[in-house]
């Protein structure tokens, strides 16, 4: 009995993780359909912060930067980091080290010291050669160069993980290299593929730090907007737009999840 | 597909057969080419690690051969390497008469059951089967037929829609072997793929392989390191050993008269005894004189069943005295270790019926000189 009051401290320490993960997410919510312009108290229910949100241009045009800013990123990193993931594994005998903490560096490496390093380069790129002018292209160079390790780490320790005689047994079974790629390693590493497509996509539209250096006047993004807005105070219109940000983040993972699903219980199905 | 038509041309000639039998014959009719001939099959890895130093075999078509040798001996490497999955240093590789030496894997008709199994994980049972018939551009029913075919002589229909996790290894084992004979490939071969199995289902197993590789008349080249395996299955045996072939013959050939002390070792329990000198008469070692006429050799191999127990002291030829150290019940036979001259012997007794001795007896080994074989180390 002399553990009770070790569990207990342990179960209150796990209720204020909870609160403190949670309730700032729920009062944001909850705030987002607030009428009055104020976060003091909730007057009525009310949907005209939306409302206000959906006919704003500079928010539109924020949340479509954006998404073709974590789109275009993600396709492309997905591409490229399944590669070099690829590669990883098929090199993995030779002694390179070195390369792949080239590799991992980003993951590491402080945001800041990123954005601010990408964001001198890119200038002194279109200084020099009138090339690179800072706005949705930089920021997609940006972004696609810190998804990569993240998209190849994935794919690779999918590839560690099989029997590497499989990869005997494709050529055993008179596969060549395209047949190879498109009958086993593409299907294999489907799961780690559309996982890191998702990684990929959530770093992206919730980047700040990287987006803020990398971007151009014409090329704001949603976390940039919003924290050029909360210079103002915050007012219900940004509760309005975490709120979507929060529901369209739980849509991807319940597609995500739904996805996985779909796909264990039809390989028992499909004869 | 080009490369392989003759693959794609037996395939459509053996779709119609209804009968296993018909399959069975038809496969053996065209196999009677498909030897396999190593010619000074040299591989290195790197400068230092060499794993085979010069192999020669020949392999007639239709035989159960096998591969025999301790971890690291080189034989899984010479699989892989008639496989097309590891390329040759030097030597040649024939198949059916065929140079395939330079010739990739997927390009060579022979199929390999590996000791991992390493079926497809993202595929059913039927789709891993069929997987070799797909990439070489067989039609979708023509593959379901004859998936199903061969599943039901492989003995495994049940299992056709299953997951590859939802199987035993046992199971495991038949799917793979069935994914590599729906090929009908020209050679089978088979890396150690009963090792990760219990001691019952093997032994069926081991039964179960020697039938379809007698009713279907195609080469398997089968690797293992376990001698008892190796004799029960094969209708010949490579020893190797340290990147050499140090003996090829059958069975009875490796157990009885082994070349050298390796081989003598590796096929089970040997009494070997230096031969200190050898006249007309025969020769002297560590048990004492033993009189017979024996070709010329270092040492004298007694196997352990050749020699018979008697109780009590007698004198003759090739009579030894010995006093029993340990004995040892193994079921059918009782196994001695017995003080015998300057030196050890170990002897094994059929048990049918007949009183053990003890530990202590005063016993006399009969030595039958048809059971002892001198060799060169």
């Amino acid at each position: 009995m002399k553990n009770t009051g070790f569990y207990l401290s342990l179960r209150i320490f796990w209720y204020l993780v909870v609160i403190f993960l949670y309730l700032p997410l729920f009062v944001v919510v909850l705030f987002s359909f607030n009428e009055a312009n104020t976060a003091a108290r909730f007057t009525h229910f009310s949907l005209k912060w939306y409302g206000q949100l959906f006919s704003d241009d500079t928010v539109l045009g924020a949340f479509k930067n954006s998404l073709i800013l974590a789109i275009t990123s993600s396709a492309i990193s997905t591409v490229m980091g399944t590669m070099l993931g690829y590669g990883m594994y098929t090199h993995r005998r030779r002694r390179l080290g070195w390369l792949v903490w080239l590799i991992y560096l980003p993951i590491v490496m402080p945001d800041i010291v990123y954005g601010i390093s990408e964001m001198s380069f890119f200038t002194s790129i279109y200084n020099m050669l009138g090339i690179l002018r800072p706005g949705l292209g930089t920021m997609i160079i940006a972004h696609v160069s810190f998804q990569i390790p993240f998209v190849a780490l994935l794919v690779y320790s999918r590839l560690v993980g099989l029997d590497a005689k499989l990869f005997d047994a494709c050529h055993d079974l008179y596969a060549n290299g395209i047949q190879r790629a498109r009958f086993f390693i593409l299907p294999i590493l489907q799961p780690a593929i559309i996982a890191g497509f998702f990684l990929a996509f959530t770093l992206s539209i919730d980047d700040f730090v990287i987006s803020f250096f990398t971007s151009g006047p014409e090329s704001t993004t949603l976390p940039i907007y919003i924290w050029s807005a909360i210079k103002k105070g915050i007012t219900p219109e940004v509760n309005a737009i975490a709120t979507v940000l929060i529901g369209a983040v739980l849509a991807v993972a319940m597609i995500t999840m739904a996805f996985q699903y779909v796909r264990s219980a039809s390989t028992t199905s499909r004869a | 597909m080009a490369a392989m038509p003759n693959v794609e041309a037996r395939g459509q000639a053996t779709f119609d057969c209804a009968s296993e039998a018909a399959m069975a014959a038809e496969t053996k009719a065209s196999r009677a080419t498909s030897t396999v001939r190593l010619i000074g099959l040299t591989k290195t890895f790197s400068p230092n690690i060499v794993a085979l130093k010069g192999v020669d075999l020949d392999i007639p078509g239709g035989e159960f051969f096998t591969l025999l040798g301790p971890s690291g001996c080189g034989k899984t490497t010479l699989l892989r390497m008639i496989a097309g999955l590891e390329h040759a240093t030097g030597g040649e590789i024939e198949i059916g008469g065929r140079a395939v030496t330079h010739i990739p894997a997927h390009k060579r008709n022979v199929n390999t059951v590996f000791q991992s199994y390493a079926l497809f994980p993202h595929l059913s049972v039927r789709d891993n089967i069929g997987f070799g018939l797909r990439m070489c551009g067989v039609k979708k029913p023509d593959i379901q037929k004859r998936v199903i075919e061969t599943a039901k002589f492989i003995k495994i229909s049940e299992l056709l829609d299953r997951k590859i996790d939802q199987l035993s290894g046992g199971q495991k084992q038949r799917i793979a072997l069935a994914r590599a004979l729906i090929n009908e490939p020209d050679v089978l071969l088979l890396d150690e793929p009963l090792s990760a199995l219990d001691a019952g289902l093997r032994g069926e197993l081991q039964i179960e392989l020697l039938r379809i590789q007698r009713r279907l008349g195609m080469t398997f080249i089968f690797v293992t390191h376990d001698q008892q395996e190796a004799m029960v299955m094969s209708d010949r045996i490579a020893v190797l050993s340290d990147g050499h072939i140090q003996q090829v013959g059958g069975p009875k050939q490796l157990y009885e008269r082994p070349d050298n002390l390796f081989v003598a070792h590796f096929m089970g329990h040997s009494n070997l005894f230096p031969i200190q000198k050898h006249d007309a008469n025969g020769v002297y070692t560590e048990l004492g004189r033993i009189v017979g006429r024996f070709e010329s050799g270092t040492h004298m191999l007694i196997r352990p069943e050749t020699v018979t127990l008697t109780p009590g002291q007698s004198e003759g030829d090739n009579h030894l005295s010995a006093s029993v150290v340990e004995r040892i019940y193994r079921g059918s036979v009782a196994e001695y270790r017995l003080n015998c001259g300057a030196t050890e012997l170990v002897a094994k007794c059929n048990n049918c019926g007949q009183d053990m001795f003890e530990v202590g007896d005063t016993v006399t080994v009969v030595v039958e000189t048809d059971g002892l074989v001198t060799l060169n180390e």
